[in-house]
């Protein structure tokens, strides 16, 4: 039982109220714990890219699978990727691939139309934004509650 | 069925099958009452133009300088004229205008042979309902009525008639299909009473005044179309004179590009129906019509040389394929705008996309200062870069945590399943939409009791957008109340988990019952 499992764990219930943050938070911290249990504490950069990957599925979840992205993390997840889920990568946003950019930064954005690439980018950006807010969130506690 | 057969009839007018599908249409006896009312209301459309005339020497000019009261009169013969001879009930008018009407008739339209056959066939219709005679014979006559020199002349007076006319007719009667019937107004000329009740039922109130001048003004398009086909000669100088009575109001009609374009495909529909009567003319229409708008454009330059009317009819020739295919997406294209099927969809895209990038500017920080669209996208892109950065980064340093953090992931999930049992039960309450505020609740009652960083982790970090619901803020206790009661909190998570775990779709799909967060309160206060 892994990050992803646990993560994965339920679907959105209440896809039309948009991502909860509450279950995200839910979702995110019991991920967290798991894969803090069960990766060892040596290994710092597998454990990150769990949080991460972990993070990005309880965003997925969270935003449910009437979003193209989140459905796009999922099979990215669900099909053992070897890459992370999403690879932040330079991108060269020179004026004519702007859309490009977009679409290579979303995921599943590939064979997405323009318009509905920008709702699914501010979906996602809303989602994103929730999950750094609830990370920075629980780091900083930790790092001030912390010895 | 036949009615989608029949949107297919009046949205693509050069649609090459309508003929023939107009007929058995007409024949089927299943026909729809919608379009034995289209085909009712048509021909007395044609009537009307003839009867306009016949009343212009009864009644001296009474669509140029008649008062009000005259105008009544006349709308009250209109309206029991088309009572009568439609036979559709709708309209009950008094039954003096009936005779009156009748007598007017009668006589005007005997007179010219021609409209005696479309007084028959009108008779015919209003009688037995038979649309099929109706039809091929209002086509046989619709043509020798085209070719008539003076009917530009009574036409236009028509156009201001009937917009008065009209115009009065739904506050005057009150009747219950006002607006059913101001749609008929609408859609004399054509069949476009199928184009889409709502629109033109919401329309029709707010243009009556104008509207039926536009379309009796597209019939004109349509006729002059028509005559081109047969006479080019003697149509243009029917145009010409259509025009230059019409130019101003052309106007208006060019700005309503839609209203119009529907009606104009009816009227352009006219023609094939005489093929009945002329095979040898429909034939010349009719290959013209079906290559489509460009084609049509292509017949349109002979008019266009008169000027206004001609070109605009083209544009709305053109406008009206892009309509069915988008399935009532109702793009009306304003003043000055390009009105052909590409434009339309181009302009509803990029109505799409700037709404899209309303939306995302608000999303993004920063992004309200930088203007084009460019720019917005470059910012967009960044931000949307930087947060993934920012949720690696935050994730490598929640691995580079030390293990207090882990103490207080354990604390606050702990693996304990003794209360789970009790709340299972529960979780199979029957069907319910997942109560989000249920569960918050629930969580925020979870939250209460344990001092932990945690409470203020998720308090904190979750309630900064705002958004909590009112039951949640209202349950939940100031901060002050701070008891490491650690097992309470705990068990609360651990049922939340356990039953996500356990019965993952079951009990998420069905949601939580409002049970559950009471006995989730009776279960976690007491602890406190």
């Amino acid at each position: 039982m892994d990050s992803k499992s646990s993560a994965c764990s339920s679907p959105n219930p209440n896809p039309t109220l948009g991502p909860s943050k509450l279950m995200l938070a839910f979702r995110f911290l019991r991920a967290l714990s798991l894969v803090r249990r069960t990766t060892p504490a040596s290994s710092r950069t597998c454990r990150g890219r769990r949080i991460e990957r972990a993070a990005y599925a309880s965003m997925a979840y969270s935003a449910g699978a009437s979003r193209a992205w989140s459905r796009a993390v999922l099979r990215r997840l669900h099909h053992r990727a070897r890459r992370r889920a999403v690879a932040p990568r330079r991108l060269s946003t020179t004026a004519g691939n702007r859309a490009e950019a977009l679409r290579r930064l979303v995921p599943g954005g590939a064979g997405m139309d323009y318009c509905t690439l920008l709702e699914e980018t501010a979906d996602y950006i809303k989602c994103l934004s929730m999950q750094v807010e609830l990370m920075q969130g629980i780091v900083d506690s930790a790092s001030s509650y912390g010895p | 069925m036949e009615n989608e057969r029949f949107f297919g009839v009046n949205w693509q007018s050069m649609d090459a099958r309508m003929p023939p599908e107009m007929n058995s249409g007409a024949a089927a006896a299943d026909q729809l009452p919608n379009s034995f009312l289209n085909l009712g209301w048509e021909q007395p459309m044609h009537h009307d133009a003839h009867f306009e005339s016949a009343l212009s020497s009864l009644v001296s000019s009474p669509s140029s300088n008649t008062p009000a009261g005259n105008d009544s009169v006349i709308i009250g013969e209109l309206i029991g004229r088309l009572g009568s001879i439609c036979n559709s009930g709708e309209v009950s008018p008094p039954s003096r205008y009936q005779s009156a009407n009748n007598s007017c008739y009668s006589t005007p339209l005997n007179s010219p042979p021609k409209l005696n056959l479309s007084s028959m066939d009108h008779q015919q219709q209003g009688r037995g309902g038979v649309p099929v005679p109706g039809n091929q014979m209002a086509a046989g006559n619709f043509s020798p009525f085209a070719a008539d020199p003076g009917f530009a002349e009574r036409a236009a007076r028509f156009s201001c008639f009937g917009a008065r006319g009209y115009a009065g007719l739904g506050g005057q009667f009150g009747l219950p299909e006002a607006g059913k019937l101001s749609r008929v107004s609408s859609c004399q000329s054509l069949k476009a009473v199928l184009m889409g009740a709502s629109d033109n039922g919401k329309e029709v109130p707010v243009l009556e005044p104008e509207r039926p001048e536009t379309e009796t003004r597209s019939k004109f398009g349509g006729e002059a179309e028509f005559g081109n086909s047969q006479e080019a000669s003697s149509v243009s100088d029917r145009v010409t004179a259509v025009g230059a009575e019409n130019n101003a109001r052309k106007r208006k009609a060019a700005s309503k590009g839609k209203a119009k374009g529907a009606p104009l495909s009816s009227s352009n529909k006219n023609p094939p129906k005489p093929s009945d009567g002329e095979n040898s003319d429909a034939k010349r229409c009719k290959p013209a019509e079906t290559d489509g708008a460009d084609k049509d454009a292509a017949v349109k330059p002979k008019t266009e040389e008169k000027g206004d009317v001609g070109r605009k009819q083209g544009e709305e020739g053109n406008a009206k394929p892009p309509e069915p295919p988008k399935d009532y997406i109702h793009v009306r294209a304003r003043r000055g705008q390009a009105t052909d099927s590409h434009s339309l969809a181009e302009r509803v895209r990029r109505e799409k996309i700037s709404e899209r990038m309303k939306l995302l500017q608000d999303l993004v920080p920063g992004c309200n200062k930088v203007t084009g669209k460019a720019l917005m996208l470059d910012e967009i892109i960044n931000y949307v870069q930087s947060l993934q950065r920012q949720v690696e980064f935050l994730s490598m340093k929640l691995a580079a945590l030390n293990p207090q953090l882990d103490f207080n992931m354990e604390a606050l999930l702990p693996k304990d399943v003794s209360l789970c049992i009790l709340f299972n039960p529960l979780g199979q309450l029957p069907q319910q939409v997942y109560p989000l505020d249920m569960a918050s609740t629930a969580f925020s009652y979870a939250q209460q009791p344990q001092g932990t960083p945690l409470q203020s982790i998720v308090t904190n970090s979750l309630d900064v957008q705002g958004s909590l619901n009112p039951l949640e803020s209202s349950l939940r206790r100031p901060p002050t109340m701070q008891l490491p009661r650690l097992d309470g909190f705990a068990d609360a998570t651990s049922q939340l988990g356990n039953l996500w775990e356990d019965d993952l779709q079951y009990v998420v799909q069905m949601g939580l019952g409002q049970s559950q967060g009471t006995a989730f309160s009776s279960q976690s206060m007491p602890v406190e």
